[in-house]
């Protein structure tokens, strides 16, 4: 055979006749002592695997909250970082805030910050996002703050629009938007407008970004328009916010 | 030890208020877990200790709110007053009794805040929204009270059980 094999030599019939015979009792012996090894890896000798996949699956659920928490942290850090980088630009002192509640009552929109006075912060200060105006401080305990939403229906921004300056009073209505009341009705405002902070009223500086023009609504027998405006920044998901502290010369 | 439980209870009420009940918001309505307990609490006390208890998670509301000092602690009070002085006369138990009394009280509880804010605190509110919010928000809380109620019920049982006999109804 060795010969043969040198010599590519093809088989003998006598090699292909035992072949022929032998590979069934061959294959039988070999799938018998593969299950019984298979009976023995797998079964008998799993005494340990319940064990282990146990302590696996509770590593697993440790990697999982740890995986959760480094993304939420990244996640925060990135929030923060874009924050920080927008009001940097603006040289006004300031800090981060968490919001870490709502208001218990269904009628005001307020929410609380974990920023109080040993931050420095205090009533009638602004609270902001890099996308515009939040609300204002209305009350301030050492460790926490409650944040007055502009669409509170308590809530008045003396305002302007960007384009053609004509200026009016931002109030909320209670729900998701707010209106802009004392427009006069010959004055220019098309949907799409920007709105901002005059810097009247002593609370909010003047140039913040309010709110989008939605809707206008023109009635000739009344002397101001109707105006709908979205805010800019958005209240129903509001993770972290920024309160502008009163700079030196302001103090 | 009872009132101990009860603060327990009070504070995990009003942290799931004031955080996670934000989540199941309706149209921006929110169920008022406060109100119901103020009314579970002018049902199921002895004498007119529902009325102090009531006005008392009322302050706390008033104070983990943006709104005017004393507007939760006056509405929810009114809600412990009412109950109390007709909880012998009156059936709320059974789902459906339970879920029109607090349909009705929330009713009172947002036009009580309606007044308040468009009378003392100057605030702009749409009366058709505040309305149609009005309405949903009892709906919401008619929805949610039998829960509320059962589970206190069942609450208020094993710590009677527990702790000396009723314990709880001593309030």
């Amino acid at each position: 055979m060795t010969v043969n094999a040198r010599y590519d030599k093809s088989n003998l019939f006598f090699e292909s006749v035992v072949g022929w015979f032998f590979s069934p009792a061959q294959n039988l012996f070999s799938n018998s002592t593969k299950a019984i090894s298979d009976v023995f890896d797998h079964y008998l000798f799993l005494v340990d695997t319940s064990r282990v996949n146990d302590r696996l699956l509770l590593e697993v659920d440790r990697l999982s909250r740890e995986n959760n928490k480094l993304l939420e942290r990244k996640k925060f850090l990135e929030r923060s970082k874009k924050l920080v980088e927008y009001f940097d630009k603006d040289g006004s002192p300031f800090v981060v805030a968490e919001v870490i509640g709502y208001d218990a009552t269904q009628w005001s929109k307020m929410i609380f910050i974990n920023r109080g006075t040993d931050h420095k912060v205090e009533k009638k200060l602004t609270v902001m996002t890099d996308a515009g105006i939040v609300g204002h401080v209305i009350h301030s305990s050492p460790k926490s703050s409650k944040v007055l939403l502009i669409t509170d229906s308590r809530s008045a921004i003396d305002s302007l629009f960007q384009k053609s300056r004509e200026s009016g009073v931002t109030v909320g209505t209670g729900e998701k938007t707010c209106q802009m009341k004392f427009v006069p009705i010959l004055a220019e405002v098309s949907v799409g407008d920007k709105v901002i902070s005059s810097g009247l009223g002593g609370v909010f500086p003047k140039g913040l970004m309010v709110g989008t023009v939605l809707d206008v609504v023109k009635q000739n027998q009344e002397l101001f328009q109707e105006i709908t405006i979205v805010p800019s920044a958005d209240l129903s998901h509001l993770e972290e916010v920024v309160v502008i502290l009163p700079s030196k010369e302001e103090k | 030890m009872t009132y101990l439980i009860l603060g327990f209870v009070l504070f995990f009420l009003f942290s799931v208020q004031t955080t996670l009940l934000g989540m199941f918001s309706l149209s921006g309505v929110t169920p008022d877990l406060i109100l119901i307990v103020a009314v579970y609490c002018g049902i199921h006390s002895k004498k007119n200790g529902g009325i102090w208890l009531a006005v008392l998670v009322g302050f706390f509301q008033d104070c983990l709110s943006g709104g005017l000092l004393g507007v939760n602690s006056l509405s929810k009070g009114l809600a412990g007053l009412f109950f109390c002085a007709l909880k012998d006369k009156i059936f709320v138990e059974g789902p459906i009794p339970i879920s029109f009394f607090i349909f009705f009280t929330s009713l009172v509880d947002g036009l009580i805040y309606l007044l308040a804010m468009t009378s003392i605190l100057g605030g702009q509110a749409k009366g058709g929204f505040f309305f149609s919010s009005v309405i949903l928000f009892g709906i919401y809380n008619a929805v949610v009270a039998p829960f509320l109620f059962y589970i206190f019920d069942k609450g208020r049982k094993w710590i009677n059980l527990r702790l000396s006999s009723q314990a709880f109804d001593t309030i």
